[in-house]
């Protein structure tokens, strides 16, 4: 018998009690895909969210810019671990018109925080607080994590279910694109 | 990791269990069931009672609602496309098979949430519960995968059959987990 993609029991023991999936465990679950699913753009649902700090976040108002919308919470596994993608990503973009917009569901700051203070990098993007999820209920998703890249007419172009590497060159490449793209009046 | 494979279940009928893979991990003893068939894998690994209780427990269960998750049998349910379509499925299409009994639906995040409220459970936790839960219904790209749990009212330690469903283009078809066993309480 051959399980070609295997999870560690043991890492899930540890999500179950604490939501932090064992670092010596990491490579033994399956490896984060890089693929984005193409869509024919529509129009982002409204998203309006505070931050950890307090401060409101409107997609609106990101007109002009390529923006990667992740829905996510500290206990979902694959959102854990392509968090320190994103900011990797975020870091390789610096400069250009490109913004992470991480919206976690239900949980308070303190949750969040303990979480984000244990990564190698913290994340330098906003994490927006979606506490009864109607965000993520307008933006139609089903699972977490479910990733949106929204162009910069404010639509969304591509998605993507499940974890993914978002520093992977492909994914960098297929953001640079859309970056290049003129706006239309 | 150190994964030894379930001999004793390969003894059983090897065409019956044809397409299934089954390991178990070496330092909790949870088992998970594999199989890959045209386009897509599921995988079922079992979550314990402990781990059940101690997960909702940690996001705002009480005791006794924490307690009526953890006496189910519950499982992490992996689904990824491995092909090169979308795939679909809907939960309320999936059955489970256990000896004595007519095939049965999972029961539904919709059920779950009622008897959340009529327990009083806080909103905060009924919407981590739900989230927490495999979806009722995804479509997948090529590439995409989700997970989340599901469960199923079957005694600790008993076992039953899994018998999945998914659409890709007009076409629905089935295909089968068997032999998957409850996780017990620790002894």
């Amino acid at each position: 018998m051959n399980l070609r993609r295997r999870i560690s029991g043991a890492a899930l023991a540890a999500w179950c009690v604490f939501g932090v999936p064992l670092a010596a465990h990491t490579a033994d679950l399956p490896p984060l895909s890089h693929s984005l699913t193409l869509q024919t753009p529509k129009p982002a649902p409204a998203l309006k969210l505070k931050d950890l700090d307090g401060q409101t976040h409107d997609l609106a108002r990101f007109r002009g810019r390529v923006v990667l919308v992740n829905f996510w919470a500290t206990w979902c596994p694959p959102c854990r671990r392509e968090m320190s993608s994103m900011e990797r990503l975020s870091q390789a973009l610096k400069g250009e018109a490109f913004s992470v917009l991480a919206v976690d569901v239900g949980e308070d700051a303190d949750t969040i925080g303990a979480f984000t203070s244990q990564l190698d990098t913290e994340p330098t993007f906003p994490i927006l607080l979606d506490t009864r999820s109607g965000t993520l209920q307008a933006w139609k998703v089903a699972g977490l994590p479910t990733t949106f890249l929204v162009d910069r007419q404010g639509r969304i172009v591509a998605s993507a279910i499940g974890g993914r590497e978002f520093d992977h060159p492909e994914i960098i490449q297929a953001i640079r694109e859309l970056l290049k793209k003129i706006i239309r009046p | 990791m150190r994964l030894l494979t379930l001999t004793l279940l390969a003894v059983g009928s090897a065409a019956a269990l044809a397409g299934t893979d089954t390991s178990v991990d070496a330092d909790t003893g949870l088992a998970t069931w594999q199989t890959e068939t045209r386009g897509i894998q599921v995988r079922l690994t079992q979550i314990s009672p402990d781990q059940a209780r101690a997960f909702y427990l940690a996001r705002g269960f009480s005791a006794a609602a924490a307690e009526r998750y953890a006496s189910e049998c519950v499982f992490m349910t992996v689904v990824r496309n491995i092909g090169d379509t979308p795939i679909q499925h809907r939960l309320t299409d999936w059955r489970y098979l256990s000896a004595g009994q007519p095939p049965r639906a999972i029961r539904s995040k919709t059920a779950w949430e009622r008897l959340w409220k009529h327990q009083g459970v806080p909103e905060a936790a009924r919407i981590a519960f739900t989230w927490a839960q495999f979806p009722a219904t995804q479509t997948f790209a090529p590439g995409d995968w989700n997970q989340g749990m599901t469960s199923y009212s079957v005694p600790r330690g008993g076992t039953f059959d899994l018998r999945f469903v998914w659409r890709s283009g007009a076409k629905i078809h089935t295909g089968k987990l068997e032999q998957l066993r409850c996780a017990d309480e620790p002894s």
